[in-house]
Parts: structure tokens; C-alpha cells; sequence
């Protein structure tokens, strides 16, 4: 039995950890853990992180009263909601229309700390993560530390190719 | 939830200030504090060996006439005795308070509630206020003393060109400890108090404005802001569309560039419905923006042999975030309050114009994107009031009616012959040298004051006062007239006690404001400065920046 299911799946992990955020280095990731995976077999955890720089992004506002800034803190809050949302229910879909099992989950703070402690919590097999970003790209700058995964990660991961 | 953290933080901070109050109590302290201020030390010096000296040459004298030795007077206390005691009370009051509530979070059990909350943020009140203390009593006066020290070899004082002064000092220490050791979690809490205590320095400005200065400031400011302020929203409006910018990026960017940099932004954001990438290109930029002018402007303002009323209007206009507009202010003008003072105004005068922009971007957004939700007008005018403005102007009349100050204090009561003695009136020296500057001053006004000066040895009128002060700032003046135009505004100007008094907490509140200010910029929010809002920012910013210091330079004279 055993012997037939590992010839079925091969070396398809049971669990796999998928980071991603929606920029197209992340759908190269996304395009990478779904070939990787085997339905009935594998599932796959969508990591979501919020990058913690946020944080820092209402810091000085000194002049506003306290109604102005839970406005704002509501509406940044809004935002951040709206965009996860999209990503998590993107990769749902794609993972279910082949019959992938897929789990969310969002986190806050640095990407490489967030996904070490994903990978542990859901018993990762594999890590599956976009390309850095080219160099003069437009984004948000908050980069996975590759030296921090490849230090901190007990199990193997990918690097999906850049297009 | 629980707020307090149960650390001993809070108990050792509140020891080692009370340990420092001891040391400047007992005199164990002197010879740092004489290292640290060498001009006041001999000073003190001086005065203790003449003191010594002459009630030696009346004993001799009462021995050599057979009377009694007379009663030794006591010493006038010097600056050097001014600093120290300065310094151990305050440490010590803090440092009891500390003390005592660290001691208090130490032996009770937190429990959630307001008591909980309102303790929990002693402690990081503690650790901006120690690292105040550090910068503003150590690091601010031995960076002069090394500015002074290599003035001869560099040839300029880098210390005050390079504004190494206690408010410049506070920010970056905090910067650093919030980018490099993180703010420990039993400071979180109290290091948000800093714009609570900002704010409270602003209202506290209002009892330092006489009605004839916030009037003209006021009317300085408004021509200015309104200029520039409207200016700079309608070119980033106007730039956004036609560089493909969205229009909920263009919306929130034109209030961040245009107004008072982060707080407008965080404003507008949910009126022009801006997307969370739009708000960290946009506030990036502004912050981005902000610190470089927080440290750039000062110099240039030292360079250009700018005043303050010049330096106040220049910062207030063309500084992006009105944050950084108190800090290069008091980066100028450290051990005065005369530019904050012009810089705060701008600063008010802007926060007024939020309300007005907001509604302008909400309609703009509104007209240009389908589907948008309305504004209530009345509601946004009401809730971005800035309600401690109010406290301001309350201060302000309290003051100007004379609760604060003697009355008659900015009426000019100290002009009149009965306040002047006669050994304040000009020496002859003095009418001399203002007699040979006479021709220079060609303006009638300013030429008329002079005469009048000449006439009466002293200055009569307040607004002989400010004319004179303005006459004093005049290139080509040699240097024994601008003595004699100083020694006559010494003679007629008088501060009270608790203006003096107001003057030194106000420097205080903005040395922890922005001390804690700084522990609130991160270096990964500056580094999301980028996109359109950076090119269209940059290019807005620095034709504003450039903009108002032209029209400063060209248009605004020195004092008002």
C-alpha cells in the first residue's frame, strides 16, 4: 500500500509551504508548488505576510486628533484586508480547480521570520518561494532574507526561475 | 489586556536620575560639569576669587580700623551654579517619580483597566526623558565644545553648521534605537506619548506671542502657506493624471506634498479611498523628504546667514512634514525659541489649511471617479479640526491679558524712562557709533527710530524696538553700532519668571516630542519611498523648498 502511494505521489510533499503575495514573482511560486503537488496528497499552505514596515507608517503624525487616525488606521487596515483577501482566495482557487487542498495563513510581521515559523507550525516538506524581485522593479521593499531561510529552514525550498 | 510590563526598567531609570540629581547636589559631579561647560566654570571661578578677595580686603580693612570683621556675604549664585542646580532638581523630581511608580509596577499585580494603561506608560516616558537628559545636558554641550575646539584648525564651527545641537542629537538616537536595537516592549507604550507632549509644546507656545507678532506672523504665514500650500496641491493634482498616476495616488500624494506632509496624508487617505501601495509610496517619499530637510535645512539657513523670523517662514513652508518643521526650527535655533516660534505658526496656519484641502480632494476625487462615495463636508471641516489649536490661542489670550506676565508685558511698560535707570541709557560711545550708522539706514521708518534712539538714549516704543532690532540685523552696520542697538533692546525688554519659565518647558516638551518622534521613523517606511509619488514628491518638494526660500530671502525681513 504504502509502496503504491509512493510510487503515485513520488517525492510530492505532503505539505507544502507556498509563499505568496500576488507580484509575479510570487505566481512564478504559485505556478511552481501546483506542479509540484499531487492532488489527494499534497496540501498546500498559502502564506500571506504582512510586511511589519506598516508599523512605522502612521508613526509621526502628530498634528491629526485621535478620530483622524483610527480613520486612518481603520481604512490602512481596509486596504491590507481587501488585498489579502484577494491573494488568499486567488490561490484557493487555482489550488481547487486541481483538486489541491489549500489552508491560508496571514501573518504580520518580517517575511523570512514569518515563514520559518509557518514552515515549523504546519509541518512543511518543502518551501516553495518566488524569485527576488529584479533589481529597479517597482515594489513594496520588503524582501525574503534568502541567507535567513537557507540558515533557518530544517527542510528543502525552492526558488521558482524568474521569467 | 494588560499594558504594564512587569520590568525593572522603569525603577533603575528613576535610581540613576535621582544617583545624578546627588552628585550635582553635592558638588560630586563638578569636574564633569566644568569640563563640560569650561565658559561657566571660569566664570564661577572668577567670581568666587573677586569674591573672596574683596571680603578679604574688608576684614584686613576692619582689622587695620579696629572694628569687628564684618558679615561675609554669600556668593550670587553664577551660570556654572545655574546648570547644576538645574539639572539636580530635575532629576530629582523625575527621578523620585520614577522611583516610585517603577517601584509600584514592580509589587503590584496589573490588572486590565485605565490604572493599567496610564502606568504602563511611565516607563517609555522614562526612557525618552533619560535619553533627553543625555543629549540636551552631555552630548549637546561637548559637541560645542569640539566645535570650538576645531574651529581653529577646520576654519568653521562643525558643530553649528552641522546643527550637532541636543534636538538634532535627540532624533537620531531615537532613529537609531528604533532601526537598531528595536523599542524594548516595556517602552512601547509611552514612547507614543511623544506627540501628546509635542502638541502640549505648541499650546504652551501660545503665551509667548505678543498680539502685534501672532497678527503679523499670522498674516506672514497665511500669504505664504496659501501660496505655496495650494500651489503644490494643485501641481501634484496636475502632474498625477498626466503621469498615469491613479487618481486615489495623485489625491493622497497632493495632500501629503502639499500641506503638512504624514498627517495629511493619514487625512485624505480614506476620503480619496487610497490603496495601502499608494499611502507606503506616498508617506515613504514625505518621510524620506522630511528627514533629509530636517538636517539640510539648518545648514543652509547658517550658510545664508538666515534670522529666525527668515529660517521660521522658510521651514514652516517648505519642510514637507510638520514634524520635521519643529525639529529643523529648533536644529537652527537651539537655545532660543524666537525661529520655533515663526516655524510653529506656519506650522498652525497649515494644519488649518487641512480641513479646507480635504474637502477640495474629496470633491476632486469625487468628480473624476465613478463610483466614489460622497463626503459629508460638515462632518470632515468638524472632525479634522485641530482642537488644540484651540489651546493655543486660549494661552495666547490668557497671556496677552497678563495672567502670565506682569501686566503690560508686551505693551511696551518696560519702554517707559521710569523702567529704564539711568545707568542703562546709551553712553556716549554708543550714541557715537549709531550717529556714524545713520546715513546707512536709508529706510525713513527705520531712519526715523534711529534718530529717535539717538534723541532719547533709549528705545521709547515697542515698535521703536522691533524696527531697531530689524536696523541691527543690517549688513555693513559696524560692529559698535550693533553693540549700542543691543544694549539699548537689553535695557527696555524684559522677560517675566514665568515666561522664562515657559520658554525652558516648552524646550523640554519639544526635546522629548521629538526625541520620541525620531524612535517613530523607521528606515523600512523611508525606504518605501518610490514609484510616481517619489518623482512627482521630489520635484513638487524641492520647487517649494527652493520656491519659499527665494520668496523668503526677497520679501521677508528679519524681524517682524
Amino acid at each position: 500500500m504504502a509502496a503504491a502511494r509512493s510510487m503515485s505521489t513520488g517525492l510530492a510533499p505532503r505539505t507544502l509551504l507556498l509563499a505568496h503575495h500576488g507580484t509575479s514573482g510570487a505566481e512564478q511560486a504559485a505556478a511552481l508548488a501546483l506542479s509540484l503537488a499531487v492532488p489527494g496528497h499534497t496540501r498546500i499552505v498559502h502564506l500571506y505576510v504582512v510586511p511589519d514596515f506598516w508599523e512605522g507608517m502612521q508613526g509621526d503624525d502628530w498634528l491629526n486628533n485621535a478620530w483622524t487616525r483610527d480613520a486612518f488606521g481603520r481604512h490602512v487596515e481596509g486596504q491590507l484586508e481587501a488585498d489579502a483577501r484577494e491573494q488568499i482566495s486567488s490561490v484557493a482557487e487555482r489550488c481547487a480547480g486541481q483538486g489541491i487542498e489549500c489552508t491560508p495563513l496571514l501573518r504580520y510581521g518580517k517575511p523570512a521570520e514569518c515563514l520559518l515559523a509557518a514552515a515549523r507550525e504546519c509541518g512543511a516538506e518543502l518551501v516553495v518561494i518566488g524569485p527576488p524581485r529584479p533589481k529597479g522593479t517597482l515594489g513594496l521593499r520588503s524582501r525574503m532574507d534568502l541567507d535567513q531561510l537557507a540558515r533557518g529552514l530544517a527542510v528543502p525550498f525552492m526558488v521558482a526561475t524568474a521569467r | 489586556m494588560v499594558y504594564t510590563h512587569k520590568s525593572p526598567a522603569l525603577l533603575v531609570i528613576g535610581i540613576v536620575m535621582l544617583a545624578w540629581g546627588w552628585l550635582n547636589q553635592s558638588g560630586t559631579a563638578d569636574g564633569l560639569q566644568a569640563w563640560l561647560h569650561p565658559g561657566a566654570y571660569k566664570e564661577q571661578k572668577q567670581a568666587v576669587e573677586k569674591h573672596q578677595a574683596a571680603e578679604k580686603a574688608a576684614a584686613d580693612k576692619a582689622v587695620a580700623e579696629g572694628k569687628p570683621a564684618p558679615e561675609a556675604k554669600a556668593l550670587k549664585p553664577g551660570k556654572f551654579d545655574d546648570v547644576k542646580r538645574g539639572q539636580a532638581n530635575f532629576a530629582t523630581i523625575f527621578g523620585g517619580l520614577f522611583t516610585a511608580i517603577g517601584l509600584l509596577i514592580l509589587l503590584m499585580k496589573p490588572k486590565e483597566g485605565h490604572l493599567d494603561y496610564y502606568i504602563s506608560i511611565f516607563p517609555g516616558m522614562a526612557f525618552i526623558l533619560s535619553i533627553a537628559f543625555v543629549v540636551r545636558w552631555g552630548l549637546d554641550p561637548m559637541f560645542a565644545n569640539w566645535g570650538k575646539a576645531a574651529l581653529p584648525t577646520l576654519g568653521w564651527d562643525f558643530a553649528k553648521i552641522l546643527n550637532l545641537n541636543y534636538v538634532v542629537l535627540g532624533i537620531v538616537i531615537g532613529m537609531v534605537v528604533v532601526n537598531v536595537f528595536r523599542i524594548p516592549g516595556w517602552a512601547a507604550n509611552g514612547v507614543r506619548t511623544a506627540r501628546f507632549f509635542l502638541k502640549t509644546g505648541v499650546v504652551l507656545l501660545g503665551t509667548l506671542y505678543s498680539a502685534a507678532e501672532l497678527a503679523q506672523l499670522g498674516a506672514l504665514s497665511v500669504v505664504m502657506i496659501g501660496i505655496f500650500v495650494l500651489g503644490s496641491v494643485w501641481l501634484v493634482l496636475l502632474a498625477g493624471p498626466r503621469m498615469g498616476a491613479s487618481n486615489s495616488m495623485t489625491g493622497v500624494l497632493s495632500s501629503g506634498v502639499g500641506v503638512c506632509g504624514v498627517s495629511a496624508a493619514v487625512a485624505a487617505s480614506p476620503v480619496v479611498n487610497a490603496k495601502a501601495v499608494d499611502i507606503a509610496f506616498t508617506l515613504g517619499t514625505i518621510l524620506l523628504w522630511g528627514v533629509l530637510c530636517m538636517f539640510i535645512f539648518p545648514t543652509i539657513g547658517h550658510l545664508l546667514g538666515m534670522g529666525p523670523v527668515q529660517f521660521g517662514a522658510w521651514a514652516g513652508t517648505g519642510i514637507l512634514n510638520s514634524a520635521q518643521v519643529a525639529g529643523a526650527a529648533l536644529a537652527f535655533d537651539p537655545h532660543g525659541i524666537q525661529t520655533l516660534k515663526v516655524a510653529e505658526i506656519f506650522n498652525i496656519t497649515r494644519v488649518l489649511f487641512l480641513p479646507i484641502i480635504v474637502v477640495w480632494l474629496a470633491a476632486w476625487y469625487v468628480k473624476r471617479e465613478a463610483g466614489a462615495q460622497k463626503v459629508d463636508l460638515s462632518q470632515v471641516l468638524i472632525a479634522k479640526f485641530p482642537v488644540f489649536v484651540l489651546g493655543f490661542l486660549g494661552l495666547f489670550i490668557l497671556s496677552t491679558l497678563g495672567v502670565f506676565a506682569p501686566a503690560g508685558h508686551y505693551q511696551g511698560k518696560y519702554f517707559s524712562s521710569e523702567q529704564v535707570k539711568e545707568d542703562k541709557l546709551l553712553k556716549e560711545k554708543d550714541l557715537a557709533a549709531l550717529q556714524a550708522a545713520l546715513p546707512k539706514v536709508t529706510a525713513p521708518a527705520d531712519n526715523k527710530a534711529l534718530q529717535d534712539l539717538i534723541a532719547a538714549r533709549k528705545v521709547s516704543t515697542r515698535d521703536q524696538d522691533v524696527l531697531l532690532r530689524g536696523v541691527a540685523k543690517m549688513e555693513g552696520l559696524d560692529k559698535g553700532a550693533k553693540d549700542a542697538l543691543g544694549n539699548a533692546h537689553k535695557a527696555a525688554w524684559h522677560d517675566s519668571k514665568i515666561i522664562k519659565a515657559y520658554r525652558d518647558w516648552i524646550a523640554w516638551l519639544f526635546a522629548f516630542g521629538l526625541t520620541g518622534l525620531g524612535m517613530q521613523i523607521t528606515v523600512a517606511s523611508i525606504k518605501q519611498a518610490g514609484g510616481k509619488p517619489l518623482i512627482i514628491g521630489s520635484v513638487v518638494g524641492l520647487i517649494k523648498a527652493v520656491g519659499s526660500l527665494i520668496v523668503v530671502l526677497l520679501f521677508v525681513r528679519e524681524f517682524i
